[in-house]
């Protein structure tokens, strides 16, 4: 009898409020995902620290990072990340100034070290623009201070890595440059509270004419406008606290983000609905202060269909889940003050404890 | 080719490969196959030395093979390429290959676009293009590949008839719609009154075929903003779908919002029952949204 009230519990619902959310097993699906990853993730080899990022951002905005993780090893993992930062070398800093900041994991072969490596330029080593942001992200959501952290030399590697129409490559000889990368400079740049490595000015012109007939944003200007992109566009703009310079037309851009709305959200118009986008196009009308427009119960009507039994989220019906759309379908849900979970800063896309940690860091002491 | 480790070790014999040291406490360590971290360890040992022979080739090609996405080895790669002056149309055929398993990997457009700037030849590229798109015609690495293959070669005069085709097959393609603003405005000195005229009946008559249809709505609306026409002109177009697209009630309410505020009184009324049934009927996903615009619309002038 018991059990028969409690399924009734469950399926009797007359919204979708009532559909119970698990938060155990995402934090097992995250926990088993930071242990071990099968090989199909090899082509993120060299992206481990945005897999860390997801995964452990996931588990922050469970507001599970204390308990299942002991201050040992919270610590021992702050070492990995710091293994990565790449310092000016120690004897001719001139020799490396280009490519400091962060890998994405030891792919290069440099031996472990906790603090850093300072080892002048060897080929093709260089820190990648998104490895560092999702790496200082990563330190705040583990509880780190950045104290071991080189700002000037990050600062100053942004410098090389800007183009001339204001949009910046990933790393210096970078192979591709567009938007998401422009939000990670001003990402970067927000969190060391020091903009002298980009030129503001130059983003802003950038983002503007990567507006696109509809008021959405694209990668790059000329092409279609997209969820990610816009996601990218608008928060770093707020960052920058730029929003009215930036968006030719906020109202607008307001009304392209909610057509997006199917039932969960599409990246794109006339593409299917996918879990990312409850967070990409959800963050924009949050930082917009326009959240409160969208259709709630049918997002979160959506996510349960992409929520997966053995935890994380997928990004359709019916598929094996992935870190990506796992921490996407929290971040999703949490910025609709789902019970139990953490907030979150939307522009740059950490708790909102993450975010106490960032204003207690060595570089925000002392405003 | 796949390179077994065996062959690694009889190849490379002169090279001390090198492992990964991943510390005591690795975040997110990958289960490698023994392939892939074989030929990484005489790839960080290749790259040390900085060595560009055909061996470095072909370990690249063996590691891309494992990892698409490794920005690093396709750097080196065409260091290599160009240092031994390697035979670029066949990179061209070696990057297609991959691009069927790979259609969105960011690194092989990129990798094309740098050979095919190389090479200064694009005689290959539209038709490569379409075949991506044959697959999926809303591919954004391949569209953003044509935008650059259409700007860097001036390269044109294909573009109207290849969207007119895909706007066949799909009216609802948005990434056509984009392709074709992106064409037909990329001359500003091309612009004048009966080119705006013949993009707005070609759109109107698409409209026409498929109500309920954003992107051909959206592209309308560009195209006005090119010229110094507005959207009021299109009333009695909007009013031919009345209760039958989400798109002409919401630019209905545009029109007469505008013209609430220069003071008429009907407008304002109309533009109220329409975002009402919106809200309530035809579009009950933005009901928030339609009622803040009622809202905004019913609230006295300041």
């Amino acid at each position: 009898m018991a059990s028969t009230d409690m399924l009734e519990d469950d399926t009797l619902t007359e919204d979708s409020s009532n559909i119970t959310f698990d938060r155990d097993r995402h934090v097992m699906y995250f926990k088993r995902c930071m242990n071990y990853l099968p090989e199909p993730y090899t082509s993120n080899d060299t992206n481990r620290m945005t897999l860390a990022f997801f995964g452990l951002g996931g588990i922050d905005l469970l507001n599970k990072i204390e308990t299942i993780y002991s201050p040992v090893q919270r610590e021992q993992w702050i070492d990995w990340i710091y293994a990565q930062q790449i310092l000016p070398d120690k004897d001719n800093p001139e020799l490396n100034r280009q490519i400091c900041g962060f890998r994405g994991s030891p792919f290069s072969g440099l031996p472990y070290n906790p603090q850093g490596c300072h080892e002048s330029r060897f080929p093709f080593d260089a820190a990648h623009i998104a490895m560092t942001y999702t790496a200082l992200c990563t330190l705040l959501i583990l509880g780190d201070d950045f104290s071991r952290i080189d700002r000037d030399a990050i600062v100053n590697g942004l410098t090389y890595l800007q183009k001339d129409d204001g949009s910046f490559t990933q790393t210096y000889n970078g192979m591709e440059s567009d938007m998401r990368f422009l939000y990670c400079a001003c990402a970067i740049s927000y969190m060391l509270k020091d903009f002298s490595g980009i030129d503001i000015g130059k983003c802003i012109e950038y983002i503007r004419r990567s507006q696109g007939y509809d008021y959405g944003i694209a990668q790059k200007p000329g092409l279609e406008s997209h969820g990610g992109s816009t996601y990218c566009a608008i928060s770093a703009l707020s960052l920058l606290n730029k929003i009215d310079e930036g968006l030719i037309s906020k109202d607008r851009t307001i009304f392209w983000l909610l057509s997006r709305q199917v039932s969960g959200f599409q990246g794109r118009a006339n593409k299917p609905e996918d879990t990312c986008y409850s967070f990409w196009i959800g963050a924009s009308l949050k930082i917009l202060g326009v959240f409160d427009l969208i259709d709630k119960e049918a997002n979160r009507l959506f996510l349960s269909t992409t929520e997966c039994h053995h935890g994380g989220f997928s990004k359709w019906p019916d598929l094996v889940p992935d870190i990506m759309h796992a921490y996407m379908g929290i971040a999703g849900l949490s910025l609709m003050d789902e019970p139990g979970m953490s907030t979150l800063d939307c522009a740059l896309n950490i708790s909102g404890k993450a975010r106490q940690n960032l204003e207690n860091s060595v570089f925000w002491q002392g405003d | 080719m796949t390179l077994s480790p065996y062959d690694l070790k009889s190849n490379y014999g002169d090279v001390t490969p090198i492992d990964q040291d991943d510390g005591p406490s690795p975040i997110a360590p990958i289960a490698y196959s023994t392939e892939y971290s074989t030929a990484m360890a005489y790839f960080r040992a290749l790259v040390r030395n900085n060595e560009k022979s055909k061996r470095a080739l072909d370990l690249t090609s063996d590691i891309i093979k494992h990892n698409p996405a490794h920005y690093t080895v396709w750097n080196y790669r065409q260091q290599i390429l160009f240092t031994l002056d390697e035979n670029l149309t066949k990179e061209l055929e070696f990057v297609k290959g991959l691009a069927r398993d790979n259609p969105k990997n960011y690194q092989l457009w990129h990798h094309r676009q740098v050979i095919v700037e190389k090479l200064s030849d694009s005689s290959k590229e539209l038709e490569f293009i379409n075949e991506v798109l044959d697959d999926d015609a809303k591919n954004y690495h391949a569209w953003s590949y044509r935008q650059w293959i259409n700007t860097h070669f001036n390269l044109w005069d294909d573009e109207l008839p290849f969207i007119d085709t895909l706007l066949k097959d799909d009216v609802r393609n948005n990434s056509a719609w984009n392709h074709r603003h992106f064409v037909v405005f990329h001359d500003l000195d091309a612009i004048d009154e009966s080119l705006i005229q013949s993009e707005i009946n070609y759109t109107k008559e698409k409209i026409r075929q498929t109500p309920n249809n954003i992107s051909p709505w959206n592209y309308l609306r560009g195209v006005l903003e090119k010229s110094s026409r507005d959207i009021q002109e299109l009333e009695s177009f909007c009013k031919e779908f009345t209760d039958n697209d989400i798109n002409s009630m919401g630019w209905l309410v545009d029109i007469y919002e505008n013209r609430a505020k220069n003071g008429d009184d009907q407008a304002k009324e109309d533009a109220i029952k329409i975002c009402e049934s919106l809200a309530n009927k035809y579009d009950t996903i933005r009901k928030a949204y339609w009622e803040y615009r009622k809202d905004e619309i019913a609230a006295p002038s300041s």
